[in-house]
């Protein structure tokens, strides 16, 4: 008999098969995404997909990653938190198969030329329906679970509770230009398409970031953290940050200027976040070095590192003087490939090293490395690339084809890194994959 | 550390409240926030069948409205008013493509219609804007009074 959330080898629970399937997706992913930065250098490198279909498989598979990433965490951790089981692993399962299906049926459709044409979600949309259902036994099956808990919510409760909920939210908002209300003109889809999508991605940080602090909880034992006053400030500001500051994406869309005032103004709430990390920094060193012995602590470090370097560069072009430039640019990139690679799949990895409880071996050690290392050159090509279009976007009447040759170097740059950081991401994902399918008892590490 | 104690029933509050400040917050984005003065920027029948186009064909993989969408390609939201662009220039490309962009396969009716959604496009604003106006606060001028 297991014991709540314990790794059954006969039957593995549903949270350890949504990790393992999210490995696949994002080494997928990865794979495309290699291919689609090469027909940037080289058009024509790769008929067979081109880059109006490597674009949307790269993005949807990575975007399935975080959220498989993050849901089997949230299905993993859950009987932990609560002390009891999952309220159902039957709906969990059943979520799992409709999110595998539905995946399934986008990569088809991709493949055959079928597109809803819309950023992030670029399948058609009657697919988006699967997916909500599935979401929806998430919804019942998590506040179901977690109803019966006695005791306060610790911030990470709160994190994924909003983070679940408003992903449902934001997902329908996004499918909202269906009618013709919300998409009469350019400025209102725009606008209405951002909003869901800046909401969007705030709920899935939510529910990457309350799956760090269990992660942290877990190793150093201390269950006062997660109630503390500070997690719950952290946790209030990325949660208004949610509501209120996606209009940062959209700064040069005419829309009513105080949408993009007020999102301008909760945006620079966030150098409190940036101010704490640089006063507690000498801290976070000192236990980084401490811990680099444990494969999961190596990358809750690095995690920090990359939430610093794209806090940075966030709260940089959240400034509208600054976003005139930054803004439609390579930059944008930079801040999106440093949030999704940098910051949330880190933090998964994590995550999921810890539930697999697998141990600092030398191909994980090499991979961590690679995959550091090659991002962060990935990451200074984007901004390179980004700064040369900008500035002269901006400020000369150059052609866009000329411009692009300007920013040429870079943009190989970032392509020869690409393939490093795919190299990285495949031997961490084989290393995650064997530790979660070859029964890895979460023992290795502390709890 | 201090706890801080929420009860079943504040959770309920808070979820509730926030729940409603969203829906408030959307309302006024949907409406106000977000229509336009400039009767050429309303959706008319055929920008609507382009708007359709634009993303059954997947543009925004290459293409950007205001910065938004994909680097393969330029940016589109001025090219219908761009000196030496416009309508022609647009549908020759959209039926023959380039070097770099393949052709769509459309037929000259529905590459109208992308033109005339391409219209309604450059009706509602300029992107870049290259008239820059800053002012002390890290905002700059035409974000306050901008051309709508």
């Amino acid at each position: 008999m297991t014991m709540p959330g314990e790794h059954d080898p006969v039957r593995p629970a549903a949270g350890r098969l949504f990790l393992v399937s999210g490995l696949a997706a994002l080494w997928c992913g990865a794979l495309f995404g290699v291919v689609g930065s090469w027909q940037h250098v080289l058009p024509g490198v790769v008929d067979a997909v081109p880059f109006v279909k490597s674009r949307p498989l790269h993005v949807s598979l990575v975007v399935a990653w975080i959220f498989m990433g993050a849901v089997g965490g949230v299905y993993h951790y859950l009987p932990w938190i609560t002390g009891r089981p999952l309220y159902s692993q039957r709906m969990a399962w059943w979520h799992l198969v409709i999110f595998l299906g539905t995946g399934l049926l986008v990569i088809v459709s991709y493949l055959m030329g079928r597109f809803g044409g819309r950023e992030y979600w670029e399948f058609p949309p009657v697919l988006g329906i699967p997916i909500a259902l599935g979401w929806i036994l998430l919804v019942y099956n998590f506040f179901r679970t977690v109803q019966k808990r006695s005791g306060p919510w610790p911030a990470y409760l709160w994190m994924w509770a909003v983070g679940i909920v408003f992903f449902l939210l934001t997902f329908t908002e996004a499918h909202l230009y269906l009618f013709p209300g919300f998409s009469g003109n350019a400025v209102r889809d725009l606008t209405v398409q951002w909003k869901a999508y800046g909401a969007l991605t705030g709920s899935w940080n939510m529910l990457v970031y309350g799956t760090s602090m269990v992660v942290m909880e877990r190793m150093g034992g201390d269950r006062s953290v997660a109630l503390s006053r500070t997690a719950f400030l952290l946790f209030a500001l990325g949660f208004t940050n949610l509501l209120f500051g996606w209009a940062h994406h959209i700064y040069p869309v005419p829309a009513a200027p105080w949408l993009r005032i007020l999102a301008y103004f909760v945006s620079m709430t966030e150098w409190i976040i940036l101010a704490r990390m640089i006063r507690q920094w000498r801290g976070t060193l000192n236990a980084g070095m401490e811990q680099r012995h444990s494969l999961t602590h190596l990358f809750l470090f690095a995690s920090e590192v990359w939430v610093f370097l794209n806090l940075f560069l966030a709260l940089l072009i959240s400034i509208p003087a600054i976003n005139l430039f930054t803004h439609g640019t390579h930059i944008t990139v930079a801040h999106a490939m440093g949030s999704t690679i940098g910051i949330n799949t880190t933090i998964l990895f994590a995550s999921v090293f810890h539930i697999g409880g697998a141990a600092l071996t030398r191909p994980a050690r090499t991979g961590f490395w690679i995959f550091n290392g090659s991002l962060l050159v990935f990451w200074l090509c984007l901004i390179g690339a980004g700064l040369v279009k900008g500035w002269l976007t901006v400020t000369t009447d150059m052609v866009f084809q000329s411009i692009m040759e300007e920013a040429r170097p870079f943009i190989t740059g970032f392509a020869i890194s690409g393939m490093g950081l795919f190299i990285g991401l495949t031997l961490l994902a084989v290393h995650a994959g064997k530790a979660l399918l070859g029964g890895g008892t979460g023992q290795v590490e502390n709890h | 550390m201090a706890a801080f104690v929420l009860t079943a029933r504040h959770r309920r509050t808070i979820f509730v409240s926030l729940v409603l400040l969203f829906i408030a917050q959307s309302a006024i984005t949907y409406t106000t926030a977000t229509s336009v003065k400039n009767e050429r920027a309303m959706y008319n029948e055929a920008a609507s069948r382009g708007a359709q186009l634009y993303r059954d064909l997947n543009c925004t993989a290459c293409h950007q409205l205001y910065g938004l969408g994909g680097y393969m390609g330029p940016d589109l939201t001025n090219t219908m008013g761009t000196p030496g662009k416009g309508p022609a220039y647009a549908k020759a490309f959209i039926l023959h493509g380039t070097q770099r962009m393949p052709a769509l396969g459309v037929t000259p009716e529905q590459a109208d219609d992308i033109v005339a959604f391409l219209q309604a496009v450059d009706a509602t604003g300029t992107h870049p804007i290259r008239h820059i106006d800053l002012t002390p606060w890290g905002t700059y001028r035409s974000m306050h009074d901008d051309a709508r």
